[in-house]
């Protein structure tokens, strides 16, 4: 915000309490407390305020004290004397009680943010492993991190954004597991924001990645505490954004957001198994739709002669190009989950029996679709939620619309030119500067073992290559 | 963050993409014409000499202590000598890559869009290279390690050649029946032809004896890519069938069946897109760093399209696949002279001055 010259003068001049006054001017929730035995004036927001703590700490010791008491009272060194404006109002606006006696201000804190409870993640719910995720005050999300993290080498960095809303961020690191090159990145990248407000962390990632213009999300977020405090761990950098549950961890690649913490919960080839199968999934999303539009407008010499009858059957009734039929029925998939993710959970359950049946069975037997498309596209609207990212799934999703219109272009050679615009695409993103591809390309077959495959834990000896922490061991297991 | 730099892997990544491609289909009836029983077996010697090209390479490497080929050129080549040079150079590197596009896209045109327009696949083709080519030579090898992994699953299908693979079809008789011995080595060393790229890559590896070394496994990838591929054909062919088939490949592609999917030649021959793109991408890269050289103030961007556009335009002129074949075999011919004759000039000009030093 642009400041006149007489605000920015005033920024630096001793706060009083007519100024203090003046500043709050027709807020109505501020409060104005008078004692006037000891001359002191108090101005605070009584809802910012804990009011147990206040009366307490507060507001009991100086209505009984007189006028030495209210020196020695001062003295204590919760009691923060302010020479300038600026900071004096801000902490006001954080929840403190601003005190005013004798020419001199201070502020002290008795805060207490309005939070909900700490609950489950709605978004990447899991089976086994800790239930408990973040919640939207930045304090309790530390605390919930530092609880896990018994080390003073968690180093946290205070930084504001947004100059309206001046939201608390805080970046996160282990200071010698994490690569300083990152943080020192990462913290100039927060510095550099100009913008009025920032709501979430999902959407500070967008101010902060590489690309702001691809279609993959490039910096992954995560509601859940251990997911962060592994990445924590693993050399990464953590950041925490005040009224967001969503925790930003920098930097990534493409195949961590096919990871989930529940991988490290299970025997280690239950563990593999889902993560293989996850990677399946995102080739059935990506392909099986487009593979059917392909062969039923070009290749249909690809199907064996048995089930090009039952396909044809199916496809007779069809009036429409299969594109047609393709685009009508993904697109009723994606509004049945916009509408089933905005509705109350009670209305939702509607949804599943007005989509699977009206739609599903109606559109077959009126004609429009063919039962084999909705099999190709049902499985691959299925096989898109298994990836446990929803960012990310939400990406693939889209790149399938881009597939299936060049299929039925092209056939296979456009299918094929989907993919390979998309791998190119891929290959030249970064995030935080480091490969989006890793471990691919830059190749480090060391990582495999733990973005492919989940191996057992004996052979996870290193942290990712992609850290580049100065300290890479992270397991003296034997065999 | 300190530049990124190419690591071996990606170099024999590099190499092997550059070198494999459509060729691959037609290989082994070349070497059935020209080689006669056994003729797979000439694969090995023509690699030695790849090889054997990829060393005096790697001389270039040494002598010139990993400067780049430009800097050791404008050590003692005037200006008027080195323009006419690097232009004919680039020429043909740009016109190799636009051929080799206008050929996988004839050969998809011809088995499966027999109505569209060629020319129309093709400019498909050079979107892709051209958003590959601009990015740069770093992420051009990221995004040619991610196709070797997308690719290298094809491996696999060679199991399925197993039942009908007859060892008798391999005689005891080597490089026996008609012949042509002269003609044949050079047009099937056609097929090597890609790492001399190499020489471009100087700049841009780490240094070290690795890198030279990297590009020799890649040529030994594609050696023994080229050899298990002929070989099975060899072996599940008869000799004069062999002879008679144009893409001896593709049929064998055509034979996979699965139960609920067959005929996957096409699918399988739009995977050949991976290796057709990376080729392409390497010769317009290297077409586009010449170009760069001699104009140093203009963009890569728009080097890059000033190219494409241009080969665009040649890549119309051969108009069947027989022509383009030959086409690609003149210019095989001539890339051919250039990976010999580059290297022997930059090894003459570095020794001169050294002498001269001295």
């Amino acid at each position: 915000m642009a400041l006149s010259k007489s605000e920015d003068n005033m920024d630096n001049m001793k706060p009083t309490l007519q100024h203090t006054l003046e500043e709050f001017k027709d807020c109505a929730d501020i409060l104005h407390r008078t004692l006037p035995e000891t001359g002191i004036d108090m101005v605070f927001f009584e809802h910012l305020v804990g009011s147990d703590q206040f009366t307490r700490d507060v507001a009991i010791p100086f209505m009984d004290a007189n006028g030495d008491d209210v020196k020695r009272l001062l003295n204590r060194s919760q009691y923060e004397e302010m020479n300038t404006n600026k900071p004096f109002i801000k902490a006001i606006l954080e929840g403190a009680v601003a005190i005013f006696h004798n020419d001199r201000s201070y502020v002290v804190y008795v805060s207490k943010p309005e939070a909900r409870s700490i609950q489950q993640s709605e978004t990447e719910a899991i089976i086994t492993g800790p239930h408990d995720s973040f919640n939207e005050v930045a304090e309790i999300n530390m605390s919930l991190i530092r609880r896990r993290v018994k080390s003073s080498h968690l180093k946290s960095i205070l930084l504001e954004v947004g100059e309206v809303t001046k939201t608390r961020v805080y970046v996160l690191y282990l200071d010698d597991l994490a690569n300083m090159e990152y943080v020192n990145e990462l913290q100039s990248r927060i510095e550099k924001i100009e913008i009025d407000s920032v709501l979430d962390g999902n959407m500070l990632v967008q101010y902060i990645d590489d690309f702001p213009n691809s279609i993959f999300p490039l910096i992954p977020t995560t509601e859940r505490v251990d997911a962060a405090v592994s990445r924590l761990v693993a050399g990464r950098i953590i950041v925490v954004v005040d009224g967001s549950p969503s925790v930003i961890s920098a930097p990534a690649s493409f195949f961590e957001f096919f990871s989930s913490p529940d991988d490290y919960y299970q025997r280690w080839m239950l563990g593999t198994a889902t993560r293989l199968l996850r990677f399946i999934a995102f080739i059935i999303t990506v392909t099986f739709t487009a593979m059917y539009v392909s062969v039923t407008t070009f290749h249909y010499e690809m199907i064996p002669e048995d089930l090009l009858l039952t396909l044809t059957e199916s496809r007779s009734r069809v009036p429409f190009p299969p594109i047609y039929e393709a685009l009508l029925l993904e697109a009723t998939i994606e509004l049945l989950r916009e509408a089933g993710a905005r509705l109350p959970t009670k209305i939702g359950q509607t949804i599943g029996i007005v989509g699977g049946i009206v739609i599903g069975q109606a559109a077959v037997q009126a004609g429009l679709t063919s039962n084999i498309l909705i099999i190709a596209v049902a499985s691959s609207a299925i096989a898109s939620f298994v990836i446990p990212s929803y960012v990310m799934s939400a990406s693939i999703r889209l790149i399938r619309f881009g597939l299936i219109i060049l299929a039925s272009v092209l056939g296979n050679l456009g299918l094929m030119m989907g993919i390979v615009m998309v791998i190119i695409h891929l290959a030249g993103l970064t995030s935080l500067k480091a490969s989006y591809l890793t471990p691919i390309a830059p190749m480090n077959v060391k990582d495999w073992r733990d973005v492919f495959i989940r191996s057992p834990f004996a052979w996870l000896k290193e942290r990712p290559s992609m850290s580049k922490s100065p300290n890479m061991r992270r397991n003296k297991m034997k065999q | 963050m300190a530049k990124e730099k190419l690591y071996p892997f990606h170099v024999t990544i590099l190499t092997y993409m550059t070198q494999t491609g459509v060729v691959m289909l037609s290989l082994p009836r070349i070497l059935a014409e020209n080689f006669g029983y056994n003729g797979w077996m000439a694969l090995i010697g023509l690699s030695g000499i790849a090889a054997l090209n990829i060393f005096i390479i790697s001389l270039v490497y040494r002598l010139g202590k990993g400067k780049s080929i430009f800097q050791i050129m404008e050590m003692s080549l005037p200006k008027f000598v080195l323009y006419p040079l690097y232009s004919f150079i680039a020429c043909i590197w740009a016109v190799t890559g636009c051929i080799v596009a206008k050929n996988y896209v004839s050969i998809f045109q011809m088995i499966s869009f027999n109505t569209t327009h060629v020319m129309l696949l093709k400019i498909m083709v050079d979107i892709l290279v051209y958003f590959l080519v601009i990015k740069g030579i770093y992420n051009i090898s990221k995004a040619l390690t991610s196709f070797y992994w997308v690719t290298s699953w094809m491996y696999l299908i060679l199991f399925f050649y197993f039942k009908d693979f007859e060892w008798a079809r391999m005689t005891p008789f080597f490089f026996s029946g008609e012949t042509h011995f002269v003609e044949g080595s050079m047009s099937v060393f056609t097929s090597f032809i890609g790492y001399e790229l190499s020489l471009l890559l100087f700049p841009y590896v780490e240094k070290g004896k690795k890198f030279m070394r990297a590009v020799q496994i890649g040529n030994l990838l594609t050696t023994l890519t080229y050899i298990i591929i002929c070989f099975i054909c060899f072996g599940f062919y008869s000799f004069e069938q062999l002879k008679l088939m144009v893409y001896p490949m593709l049929d064998l592609l055509s034979y996979i069946k699965l139960p609920f999917i067959e005929r996957i030649d096409n699918l399988l021959f739009a995977f050949f897109l991976f290796t057709t793109v990376s080729t392409i991408a390497m010769y317009i890269w290297a077409s586009q760093e010449i170009v760069k050289r001699m104009i140093p103030k203009a963009k890569v961007k728009v080097i890059v399209i000033l190219i494409i556009m241009a080969v665009f335009f040649i890549a119309w002129i051969p108009d069947t696949i027989p022509e383009i074949g030959e086409w690609l075999q003149y210019l095989g011919y001539t890339d051919t002279v250039i990976a010999f004759g580059l290297p022997l000039m930059l090894i003459a000009i570095l020794l001169v001055n050294k002498r001269a030093r001295q």
